[in-house]
């Protein structure tokens, strides 16, 4: 999976490409391990280009969540393939992830939050 | 004319009959005539003794024209009558400004309860014209006169006015709440000064009147004036000062740029908002991104079932902004609260879950509304705290099935292998929300004793839990199932082929490429459809000259598939395939064939796709147009 980082202002973007599974989870994981060291802790994953998810990759997702709230930060998801939907669904992790529909609607939020 | 005449004597002589039919009849009718003696007639009425005919005749000479009316009604303001008297007076306000003159042709009475009532009415009429004749009486030899004149100037408003009332403010004392008053309604900015000098005194009630007369008056540049006063140590002086703020911030918009002692108002502000003020629940909400003291976080959770939707949101993204300080505090307040409110807690409490807060949530897990112990259920899962476990167990035990499916799904999140043998009860519950969670939970588990159970269920005598493990192996989607899914692809349920070739197209494993291809010739349409699917998925090309004998399939839907398949793979040696069904008796077929072959660059088709440009069917035209315009954008 390749994964594109836009690291410039209070949220990082990233940008998942590919199939997220046990292995592209594990790259991801040590991605945003380098993210959190900058100090940063509001994190956005687009994943309009996952073309596949399984339960591996979900548990890299989960895994990154519990790190984002250990850090007191905020992650969100936007642009989910309806695979990838139906997998939060029947899992019900879209109840405990922030999911927006697009990524302009998930930075909104971010920009709305720092403006109070 | 004299008919008429005679007519309203009449009428004026049935105004003294007995009959109370009669004289209402006879008020009724003097209504219709807009003469002096029918107005005079219709004056005498308002003395009757029947209520009904008073209010009548009041009506129609409320609708007079001219000055008769009040000319004569003004002479009743000195009735010892006090019905007869209210009664003109009300008429003399309805008809308004032409009764103004008479009235002030009146205001030097010598009783001085008619110059009172002079007074009065003239500040309900309202008309400027009677601003000079009322500044006047500010000087009246009776307190009591002069009272009603400052309020009578309030209630016209005229800035004429501003002056005499300084003037009397300053000089008699009894009349100086009236005075201030009167310059707040009047609103204009130039009594201003006066007040502002007005209001440094030690007398409370002048400092009420004054500071509600410039919070009246509304102009930005007071509310520093009124800063000086929110540290009064009279608390209705301070709380006065703040309201007299507000209303000035909130009218013009205006920018308070001193600070506010806000906790020393909290009282007073959260009050407002639950007394549903709009004024003060603007300003109190408005300042929250500013305020987070403990006593706010209280006094938001008491206030947010008296505010709308709106100041609602804004209130919880407020509470949001403090963080976990404010969900330990809203967690105290979640038993007592309505179901309305514990929904909103739980909202705000979600962003900050961690153990200790999953720890108190525990407590409220058998909470008498399902739809909270849902969300607890959610809750307590993401916390992934081993404590949750027990709870969760027993969660998925609830009598509400959107609770046990939460319940099953939030066990997966605590993704421990130890409890698959109880999520495996999930998958035979009778709703197939919980199934499904159940199921859920197991995928996040994924381990390979996962997978082995699937495999066996995926045999078993419930179709149900052949579909539900189809399903889930597919989404654990790792090596571990590819040799289940393989077998199922020879499985006696349709359904379950289908979806175990396209969950082997997703995993891309290519071990099932060849078990896919067997499918190709599956009894079924739908699986015939999804294995050539799963092959484009796969992007196996070597697989077309497999696919090649569905293009004689005998569902004229897998041979049109089977077209546009082979087109997405953009390859033009395989156009040899699909070259004949250029010809093909269906249109359909030829209209897919045409955007096969200008998908491969097949240029040798051209000719053949350009005879078609001319057909009837418009929609082959349609299709040999954008055939030809691709064809011909590859030269």
């Amino acid at each position: 999976m390749e994964i594109k980082v836009k690291n410039e202002g209070q949220v990082c973007e990233v940008y998942l490409i590919g199939r997220l599974d046990l292995a592209s989870g594990t790259n991801l994981k040590e991605e945003l391990k380098k993210i959190f060291d900058q100090d940063k802790n509001m994190i956005h994953l687009n994943l309009n280009e996952v073309e596949f998810i399984n339960s591996s990759g979900l548990g890299s997702l989960v895994s990154i969540m519990k790190e984002v709230r250990l850090r007191k930060g905020r992650l969100t998801l936007s642009n989910l393939a309806s695979y990838v939907k139906e997998i939060f669904e029947i899992t019900q992790l879209s109840h405990i992830f922030e999911i927006y529909e697009t990524q302009e609607e998930a930075m909104s939020s971010y920009q709305s939050v720092t403006a109070n | 004319m004299n008919d008429l005449v005679e007519r309203i004597g009449e009428l004026l002589s049935k105004l003294q009959s007995s009959d109370y039919l009669e004289r209402e009849e006879a008020v009724e009718e003097l209504g219709n005539y807009d003469t002096d003696e029918a107005v005079a007639g219709l004056v005498i009425a308002i003395e009757d003794p029947n209520p009904g005919i008073r209010e009548l005749a009041a009506e129609h000479l409320s609708k007079m024209k001219g000055d008769t009316a009040p000319k004569l009604l003004i002479h009743f303001l000195g009735n010892d009558d006090i019905t007869a008297r209210n009664l003109a007076a009300e008429i003399l306000v309805k008809i308004g400004s032409r009764s103004v003159p008479y009235l002030i042709e009146q205001v030097d009475v010598d009783d001085y309860d008619v110059r009172k009532f002079i007074v009065d009415t003239l500040g309900l009429i309202k008309d400027e014209n009677s601003v000079d004749a009322l500044c006047q009486k500010l000087w009246d030899e009776n307190i009591n006169v002069i009272c009603s004149a400052a309020e009578a100037l309030g209630e016209v408003g005229s800035p004429k006015a501003i002056d005499a009332l300084v003037a009397v403010f300053e000089k008699i004392e009894d009349v100086q709440p009236q005075a201030l008053e009167a310059l707040g309604k009047i609103g204009d900015t130039r009594a201003l000064e006066h007040l502002y000098r007005f209001i440094e005194t030690d007398d409370p009630i002048i400092q009420y009147a004054g500071i509600e007369a410039i919070g009246k008056i509304g102009s930005p540049s007071s509310m520093k004036v009124l800063s000086k006063y929110l540290n009064d140590e009279d608390e209705s002086v301070s709380e006065l000062a703040l309201m007299a703020i507000i209303n000035i911030s909130n009218s013009t918009d205006g920018n308070i740029d001193f600070d506010i002692p806000l906790d020393k108002f909290s009282k007073f502000l959260f009050n407002g908002v639950k007394e549903k003020d709009p004024e003060i629940t603007s300003f109190t909400i408005n300042r929250l991104k500013n305020w987070f003291g403990h006593d706010v976080i209280y006094n938001l959770v008491d206030v947010l079932d008296a505010v709308d939707e709106e100041n609602q949101k804004l209130i919880i993204e407020s509470l949001g902004q403090v963080g976990g300080t404010a969900s330990t505090m809203l967690i105290k307040k979640f038993k007592e609260s309505s179901v309305e409110i514990k929904n909103i807690i739980l909202e705000i409490i979600k962003q900050f879950i961690d153990e200790d807060i999953a720890k108190k949530l525990m407590e409220f897990v058998d909470d008498e509304d399902p739809g909270i112990r849902q969300k607890l259920a959610h809750m307590i899962g993401s916390s992934y705290l081993p404590e949750a476990l027990p709870v969760l167990k027993k969660m998925a035990g609830d009598e509400i099935g959107h609770v046990r499916s939460a319940a099953y799904a939030a066990l997966g999140w605590l993704c421990t292998e130890n409890e698959v043998e109880f999520l495996m009860k999930g998958l035979d519950d009778k709703f197939v929300d919980v199934r499904e969670a159940a199921a859920g939970a197991m995928i996040m588990i994924g381990t390979e004793a996962v997978v082995e159970k699937f495999r066996k269920f995926l045999f078993d005598e419930n179709i149900e839990k052949q579909r539900i493990s189809a399903l889930s192996l597919g989404m654990i989607g790792d090596s571990t199932v590819v040799k289940p899914l393989i077998e199922a692809i020879n499985h006696p349920e349709e359904e379950i082929r289908r979806s175990s070739i396209i969950s082997l197209a997703r995993i891309g494993d290519d071990r099932a490429i060849e078990h896919i291809v067997v499918a190709l010739n599956d009894e079924s349409k739908a699986v015939r459809k999804s294995a050539i699917n799963a092959l484009v998925i796969l992007q196996r090309q070597e697989c077309v000259p497999k696919i090649k004998f569905l293009l004689d399939d005998e569902d004229l839907w897998i041979r049109y598939h089977a077209i546009n398949v082979i087109g997405d793979f953009r390859n033009n040696e395989f156009s040899e395939y699909v070259l004949p069904y250029l010809n093909d008796e269906q249109d359909v077929i030829r209209i897919a064939t045409m955007k096969a072959l200008s998908k491969m660059g097949c240029r040798e088709a051209m000719s053949t796709i350009d005879q078609f440009a001319n057909d009837s069917n418009e929609d082959i035209v349609n299709a040999a147009h954008q055939a030809i315009t691709v064809l011909d954008g590859e030269k």
